[in-house]
């Protein structure tokens, strides 16, 4: 009796406290998903998209760049800085700051700020993620910017910065969320990646951080200082932290929270009838591709020596191999069209510099066949699989493991490739052992995803000099693309850069060095309450201060 | 019986420590030689050379294995389990943030597992082969047998997404910190509800089980068939003879089972997005977080160690014989 009346008490206290969490309305508030916490809120080491997205939500930069549709292309926007001027040669350029900025502690934001953060991001003791990008400045053998010489702090809100002559002066290499000095500088430089500072921001921009739980939620308050404040928008934006994309997705159903990128196409067809969430995608920032390692990775991993790779080492039975794929079937399959076909890295977003006579591969496993019998791959031993000179036409595609779109891609490829006489086995491995061996080019034939920056970037991916540019997996080297890419580098007319885009595109497209597969969209769920947002190649979480809630 | 005790204890404790340092040892050497590398996560097109290199050499990375071994050990015995990676925090600060809940949770759970397990046997037992038990044993088997990633989808998708009942993810609500105390106490309830039916399943289905089957046992043995021909009261018989038999076994499966809990729920924590050790674990895997790593298989193995020494303490004071068997 006494058991039974105790389990009743508690019962009753239970439901009692639940009765207490009546939820309190926040009408200005967004809730985003996220998949993973942040580690920092600093700028110098936000190296995910959602802490470069966060961070540049709290530290604001000198311009601000909204994207362009119709040329495709960013376009700059004063931010701290209310202007700026070119000198006549390029060789500086002037920006006159705000002199209404404050950081949230009160302190006045000035030049020495824009100093202190570029002499950071370039120190190596700090190791910051823009650590040895800082070529067009004056730096010294340890890539540490000059500050003597590159900077002229000409009033608290005048700065000039000095180009290294001879280098390309770009824009986009300067402006970078600044972070206050009056903060910072009481730390030692190599202390500052583990400074409490990192995790208690000071800002400058129109929000604050209120509160972090660890692995939870990251509250982001509206700070009424701001100079971009706006009273209508929304005041206060958490970033609520669900690992699982299944949770993820009940809670965006559910309406508890607002927004969630990255959502899968099996489950669009349910979202569309929903009568409050709206749909929108970012296309063409990431594309999937199957990499043919260009040169023979035994004997560049064990000596160094570049050679041409046995099977992949000729364009003509790479092209072969992207007529044997048969890519339109996955993208109807399983990306439900929601993407494109790929022809070359350069996505179709860059709308002005994007050449549109470049002819796909389509499909033609008939034209695969032909190239590579031409090529003397033929099946001599009428075993089923193609050979010359006594070589089997048989390699390992390496995936990364945990990804059910690449998991039925290379089963697609696997039989599309069987149909022409290649012999392919999918290997899987966990993705720190398999970006390892990609950065060692150990690896024959591979399928990965780039997610691609903006502006357009070739040189990182595409430029022969392997030593210098380790994000060119495949090794892929063509001096002509080469001289096309060092053209780019330097500054000319936005018609001569958009004829040299579109030579490149025709270089690569006929050298396929790897099948680009397709554009691949993400796909962003938005409760329809939220309004203003700016969904662009950007990003959604862009801009957050603009966003305002229908009440 | 002291000082046999104490020295037996402090055996132990040795032993434990040993154990503890030759896995961490195994560990570091294993994820060192693993492929990955923690400058990874700095992979974009700014990406340069020279930043791959600081920091590989910032984090001792470019020494040999057995240099970087000595040093690590030399940091254990000061105390210094080095900086996390990814937080950027001293491994120790990371651990014990994440530990909180993680005590919290295992605590919780194991008390329901334990509570509704010793409740389902008593009363299986009652009646053996009755439709109690019958009906009882049948669901352990199904709970036992049914993976946490599919009862907790399954019970988001009734409780959460159906009946709107509990929150599907999260340990707290947003406006947590505008509620009361006891407000703040029921919706941490509200919120673990889920997740601790998910966690406590199949735990309860092998408590139940061991000890449904220790207590029939047990019952079964002569000297109950004694006490009950002596007239001895069924309650008393239970309570004083048949429980502390039955018990025993139990108890060392307990300790276990609370060692694991301890060390984090990773399936349960994922589903419902719970900020534990398990998660904390598996992302400083596969982020290569090399000294947060050691630190979580540190917490996990001293956890486990500690909770398997209170269960020979409980079961040295059920039986004072063990304190024997625990010196050998």
């Amino acid at each position: 009796m006494i058991k039974k009346s105790s389990l009743i008490l508690v019962i009753l206290i239970f439901v009692f406290l639940s009765s207490c969490n009546k939820k309190t309305e926040h009408p200005n508030r967004v809730v985003i998903g996220i998949p993973a916490d942040v580690n920092t809120f600093n700028p110098l080491f936000a190296s995910s998209v959602d802490e470069g997205a966060i961070t540049e939500l709290l530290y604001l930069s000198l311009a601000d760049f909204k994207w362009n549709e119709n040329l495709g292309e960013l376009e700059a926007f004063p931010m701290l800085a209310k202007s700026w001027e070119w000198a006549s040669d390029s060789s500086s350029i002037t920006f006159y700051l705000r002199n209404d900025v404050k950081w949230s502690d009160g302190e006045p934001f000035t030049a020495e700020d824009v100093v202190f953060s570029l002499d950071v991001y370039s120190d190596p003791n700090v190791n910051s993620r823009l650590y040895g990008i800082f070529e067009i400045l004056y730096t010294d053998e340890e890539n540490h910017i000059d500050v003597e010489k590159t900077f002229v702090v000409k009033s608290d809100y005048e700065l000039q910065i000095n180009f290294l002559p001879g280098s390309t002066p770009n824009f986009l290499d300067i402006v970078h969320p600044v972070i206050p000095k009056h903060i910072f500088s009481k730390y030692e430089r190599k202390d500052l990646a583990t400074a409490e500072d990192n995790f208690n921001p000071v800002t400058n921009s129109p929000f604050v951080l209120i509160k972090w739980d660890r692995n939870q939620t990251i509250t982001l308050g509206i700070n009424k200082n701001s100079f971009l404040y706006n009273p209508g928008s929304i005041d206060e934006l958490v970033f609520k932290i669900i690992p699982d994309y299944t949770a993820r997705l009940t809670q965006l159903k559910k309406n508890e929270i607002d927004l969630m990128e990255l959502i899968q196409t099996e489950d669009m067809e349910e979202l569309n009838d929903m009568n409050d969430l709206k749909i929108k995608t970012i296309d063409g920032r990431e594309y999937d591709y199957i990499g043919w390692n260009n040169i023979d990775p035994k004997s560049y991993t064990e000596n160094g020596k570049i050679t041409p790779n046995n099977l992949f080492g000729s364009r003509e039975i790479r092209i072969a191999l992207t007529y044997a794929i048969n890519r339109n079937e996955i993208l109807e399959e399983y990306l439900y069209n929601y993407g494109v076909l790929a022809a070359t890295p350069v996505s179709p977003i860059f709308a002005y510099y994007y050449n549109p006579d470049i002819v796909q591969y389509d499909y033609d496993p008939e034209k695969a066949r032909n190239i590579l019998s031409d090529q003397g791959w033929r099946d001599t031993n009428n075993d089923g699989i193609i050979d010359k000179n006594g070589l089997e036409f048989e390699f390992n595609l390496t995936i990364p493991g945990g990804n059910p779109l690449r998991n039925y891609a290379s089963t697609i490829v696997k039989n599309n490739l069987k149909a022409v006489g290649i012999r392919m086995s999918i290997e899987t491995l966990e993705m720190g052992a398999f970006i390892d061996k990609l950065i060692a080019k150990s690896l024959n034939a591979w399928m990965a995803a780039w997610y691609i920056p903006v502006p357009i970037e070739l040189k990182a991916f595409w430029y022969s000099d392997l030593q210098t540019t380790p994000l060119n997996f495949v090794s892929y080297q063509n001096n002509y693309a080469d001289i096309i890419i060092d053209k780019l580098k330097k500054p000319s007319p936005k018609e001569k850069q958009r004829e040299l885009y579109f030579e490149f595109q025709k270089i690569i497209h006929e050298d396929q060095p790897a099948t680009f597969m397709y554009w691949i969209s993400n796909i962003v769920g938005i409760n329809s309450k939220v309004e203003n947002i700016d969904i662009s190649p950007l990003g959604a979480i862009t801009h957050c201060w603009e966003w305002s809630v229908e009440n | 019986m002291n000082k046999e005790f104490l020295k037996a204890l402090l055996k132990r404790i040795i032993s434990s420590l040993i154990t503890l340092f030759l896995l961490i040892s195994f560990l570091f050497i294993l994820i060192r030689l693993s492929p990955g590398d923690p400058a990874q996560k700095y992979l974009s097109a700014e990406f340069s050379p020279e930043l791959m290199k600081k920091v590989t050499s910032d984090f001792n990375l470019d020494k040999p294995v057995f240099n970087q071994y000595i040093i690590f050990v030399v940091n254990i015995f000061r105390g210094d389990l080095g900086i996390s990676y990814n937080y950027r925090l001293p491994v120790l600060t990371v651990v014990l943030q994440f530990l909180s809940f993680t005590f919290v949770f295992a605590f919780l759970s194991f008390i329901i597992q334990m509570v509704v397990s010793f409740y389902l046997a008593l009363k299986s037992i009652r009646n053996p082969g009755g439709l109690f038990d019958k009906i009882v044993s049948k669901f352990s088997l199904v709970a036992y047998a049914t993976p946490a990633f599919v009862l907790g989808l399954f019970l988001i998708y009734i409780f959460s997404v159906q009946l709107d009942l509990f929150p599907s993810s999260g340990s707290k609500a947003l406006e947590f910190d505008s509620f009361s105390f006891a407000g703040k106490i029921g919706d941490y309830f509200w919120h673990l509800t889920l997740p601790l039916i998910t966690l406590s399943s199949a735990g309860i289905a092998m408590f139940y089980k061991y000890l449904r089957d220790n207590l029939e046992d047990t019952y079964q043995q002569n000297f109950i068939l004694n006490l009950r021909a002596s007239g001895y009261d069924e309650k008393i018989i239970l309570k004083k003879h048949v429980l502390p038999n039955a018990i025993r076994p139990l108890l060392s499966v307990a300790g276990i089972e609370l060692g694991i809990l301890l060390g984090g729920a990773l399936i349960t924590e994922i589903i419902f997005g719970l900020p534990g050790m398990g998660r904390l674990m598996m992302d400083s895997v596969f982020s290569r977080d090399y000294p947060l790593v050691i630190g979580c298989a540190l917490a996990a193995g001293l956890l486990m160690i500690i909770s398997n020494f209170i269960a020979d303490l409980i079961k040295m004071k059920i039986d004072k014989r063990m304190i024997k068997g625990l010196m050998n």
